[in-house]
């Protein structure tokens, strides 16, 4: 048994591809929904042929991204161009409290799948949308990707003053406005189910990143109180703040004149804290203080693995963490005692690891485990018979292309 | 769409109020959504602790603090700290929008007895901090259910309630440093003591925080019995490096320093403009948009030279394809480029500094902004609600509280205590508007 999951009786019909969307769907699986996944025929949702591919052979069932993306869900295929298809998918909706999706604004309109065309079949339906811009405004039909979408959100603060802006690593830059899909849409059902009138929820990724509390929140209130652009100036001014080498490799630190006191006491010289020029906030706040303070610290760095210094950091109270790469994310000791990664089977790649969950419900239950992402309309059949279409009925869709 | 700023209808989250214990960032990002839409967050502070980062750096920082970039704890109106610097930093005043602030010293028993009424009294508490300290002030799920059994509780430590590091204490930056955040995206003509300390985790864990306390509310109705959830930012945000985790279990492969390359696509960088850091961001995703890049550029006549032919030669040649690419743009304006290109069905984005973004026209067209006057920081404009929705949307929203601004509504309203017994709280230190000069 594995208990109540907060979305176990909510059915979400997933017409979104690619990244933000998938990422979204996935989530909300988490939780427990019944994610009903509408691929195109043949093709199926274009993430299939993104990389990495399993033992590097693109295909439609070995893209590493398209199985993280996808578990928990259901995969149907239809062709929305297609009367019966758009038919097929009011069905679903009807039965659905939730529809996600991420076309091109207007798109879902075209279908005939529009907020309005959604509603009539079902008034209290949710539907949210991921858009590069929104629904709405002069950008609404600009193209964007990871890059130009998190460029024009929050990226002119990430990297180094002297170099180009640093885009985020990966996909982040769509998961990212996924998530906070997810967060909407479940607002979005304590809504409707309050007042059981359904709501059309609008996400702008650009606005996504605009409103990040790392890159831009704070700073644009800074910039209307003193009229400064930021940049990418980081915090390694300040003392004790940066990045510097150890033994075994990178080691990045933050104290500034605070907090400096536990790392000046971690690198055994206490001492300095009698000293008039280290004892005050002030003087500590000095840049030549900062770099002779470098001339402590680096030494004593360079003895030490990233390890000794994580644990010795710990031990202080000292701000710190060590610059890994995923190969030491997984062989971490805190990863691996808390059972973090995820074994899922599947029928191409055998059994390999996935991340764990976001959050865990604490009870006596454990999560339910996470199911594989579907084959290419793996579950079609399946979800027409609960639609009641007649098996002969599929078998002539099939024939004609529509699933 | 419904303009956002018309709705002033039931929002989402009406009636919910929520014990707020969250620092820094990450935490407070995650009640920022929840009171955005409608959500009652009562801030729990004190007046005999500075929580380090999150009304600033420090309580009293010198003066020249005031001058420093809003990330190193500077930041202030007019560059002056005022009288109460901790009513006055852009990030507080921005996350803190719309909450409640409480000061309650919780090294008392008539603290903890007022932190009992308050959980009598509420939904849901919140908090991210570092798991032994927080328990140590008796913010334990065995005494919020004990008090409350209808209590939804949500803990954001680092790393995990238990395991090796429950005690490891860290900002989101290390903690994204320890996930490989940093290597994956550095610079990759450079050393990796120029990677990027910067940090999306919290972000990240404010939304993953806040969707789980909206999971919680909807278990909590489902099953009618409270519950405890726990969203560790570091687990939180290892999903965002998916693909990267999938590389390695499915192929051992590891990756590092891919600054803004891209697997696949080229050009897919950040090139040069006319001007003082001013970048325009190109991806080109096909030999289509490649052909109408080329007609743009046509000077250049890129589409000549054999080595760009294909998108997997303009991939192997993507140095030498940059930098003909920036040689273009180096002498363009930005916005020029993102125009043009976008004209073209391009993807193109300026990387936006703050004043862009305050004059964005798309920002503007969607009125995306709010105007918010503080009593002790003035009138600024922030980013307005993270969605828009059909439904009812957030109108204007408050100011962030003060430093206690709401004593009197929170001692008496919410926990019920008597004039009488609120002039006690005064008298024993627990109400008050300024840190104890004893804070540093």
């Amino acid at each position: 048994m594995t208990g109540i999951m907060p979305l176990d009786d909510v059915r979400v019909l997933d017409l979104s591809r690619y990244t933000s969307g998938p990422f979204c769907t996935r989530v909300l699986g988490d939780y427990g929904a019944d994610v009903i996944k509408v691929e195109q025929p043949g093709t199926g949702d274009p993430a299939r042929a993104l990389p990495p591919f399993y033992e590097d052979e693109p295909g439609l069932e070995r893209s590493g991204l398209f199985l993280f993306l996808n578990t928990n869900k259901r995969s149907v295929t239809l062709d929305l161009k297609t009367e019966r298809g758009r038919e097929i998918a009011l069905q679903l909706a009807a039965s659905s409290q939730v529809v996600i999706e991420n076309f091109a604004p207007g798109t879902l309109d075209r279908l005939g799948l529009g907020f309005d065309a959604l509603r009539e079949v079902n008034p209290a339906i949710v539907l949210t949308s991921i858009s590069n811009f929104g629904q709405t405004g002069p950008y609404r039909d600009w193209q964007g990707t990871d890059l130009t979408l998190l460029a024009m959100g929050n990226m002119q603060g990430y990297g180094d003053p002297d170099y180009e802006p640093l885009k985020t690593a990966g996909h982040h830059a769509t998961y990212y406005p996924g998530y906070v899909a997810a967060l909407a849409t479940s607002m979005g059902l304590m809504s409707a189910e309050f007042t059981g009138e359904g709501e059309h929820l609008d996400i702008s990724i650009f606005e996504t990143h605009t409103h990040s509390v790392d890159g831009r929140l704070g700073r644009l209130l800074a910039y209307q109180h003193n009229g400064r652009l930021v940049g990418r100036a980081g915090m390694a001014g300040a003392i004790g703040s940066g990045i510097f080498p150890c033994a075994d490799g990178y080691f990045g630190l933050n104290a500034g004149a605070g907090l400096v006191q536990r790392m000046i006491r971690m690198v055994g010289r206490e001492d300095l804290l009698e000293h008039p020029d280290w004892s005050t906030v002030a003087e500590l706040s000095r840049a030549e203080r900062a770099i002779e303070f470098q001339g402590i610290l680096i030494p004593w760095l360079l003895e030490r693995t990233k390890e000794e210094v994580r644990s010795e950091c710990e031990r202080f109270g000292v701000l710190g963490g060590p610059l890994n790469t995923i190969d030491d994310l997984f062989q971490d000791q805190n990863f691996q005692a808390r059972e973090f990664f995820q074994e899922i089977d599947h029928p191409t790649t055998g059994p390999v690891q996935y991340p764990g969950f976001h959050a865990v419900l604490h009870r006596d239950e454990p999560m339910p485990e996470r199911q594989r992402a579907p084959l290419l309309g793996e579950h079609t059949d399946e979800v027409l018979a609960e639609l009641g279409v007649e098996p002969g009925e599929v078998e002539a869709l099939r024939a004609s292309g529509v699933v | 769409m419904t303009s956002p700023s018309s709705g002033n209808g039931r929002l989402p989250l009406e009636g919910i109020r929520i014990v707020d214990f969250t620092v820094v960032w990450a935490g407070p990002y995650g009640t920022m959504q929840l009171a955005d839409w409608g959500a009652e967050i009562i801030r729990v502070e004190s007046v005999h602790h500075f929580a380090p980062q999150t009304r600033g750096l420090i309580a009293r920082p010198p003066d020249e603090f005031a001058e420093n970039s809003a990330n190193q704890g500077g930041g202030y109106p007019d560059d002056l700290l005022g009288d109460r610097p901790w009513n006055r930093g852009p990030y507080f005043n921005n996350h803190g929008r719309n909450k409640r602030s409480v000061t309650l010293h919780l090294g008392t028993p008539e603290g903890q007895a007022a932190l009992d009424r308050l959980i009598e009294n509420s939904d849901g508490l919140i908090e991210n901090n570092l798991p032994p300290n927080i328990e140590k002030q008796g913010i334990t799920w065995e005494r919020v259910s004990a008090v409350n059994p209808q209590m939804v509780m949500l803990r954001v430590p680092a790393f995990g309630l238990e395991g090796p590091y429950r005690g490891y204490r860290t900002w989101g930056n290390h903690m994204e440093a320890l996930l490989g955040h940093p290597v994956l995206r550095s610079y990759p003509q450079l050393s990796l003591d120029y990677a990027p300390m910067a940090v999306p985790s919290d972000a990240a864990s404010g939304i993953g925080g806040a969707l789980a306390f909206v999971m919680g509310l909807r278990q909590r109705r489902k099953t009618g019995e409270g519950l405890m959830i726990e969203a560790a930012t570091a687990e939180n945000f290892v999903p965002f490096l998916g693909d990267f985790i999938m590389d390695y279990s499915m192929n051992g492969r590891v990756h590092e320093r891919l600054g803004n390359t891209h697997p696949t696509m080229a050009p897919h960088n950040v090139y040069p403009c006319w001007g003082t850091d001013r970048w325009i961001a190109i991806a080109v995703r096909s030999e289509d948009e490649w052909a109408r890049l080329c007609k743009v550029m046509h000077q250049l006549h890129l589409e000549d030279d054999p080595r760009f032919a294909t998108m997997e030669s303009r991939h192997e040649h993507r140095d030498a394809l940059d930098a003909r690419i920036a040689e273009w743009t180096a002498i363009k304006d930005a916005y020029w480029v993102m125009e043009r290109l976008q004209i073209e069905g391009v993807p193109a984005g300026v990387a936006m500094h703050e004043r862009d973004a305050l004059e964005n026209r798309q920002l503007g067209a969607r009125d995306f902004w709010r105007t918010i006057s503080h009593p002790e920081a003035g009138t600024q404009r922030h980013v307005g609600p993270l969605w828009r929705t059909t439904g009812n949307n957030p109108g204007s929203a408050r100011h962030a509280p003060r430093l206690g601004e709401d004593n009197e509504y929170v001692y008496k309203e919410v926990m019920g205590y008597s004039d009488e017994e609120y002039a006690d709280f005064e008298r024993a230190g627990h109400i008050g508007m300024d840190y104890d000069p004893s804070v540093a």
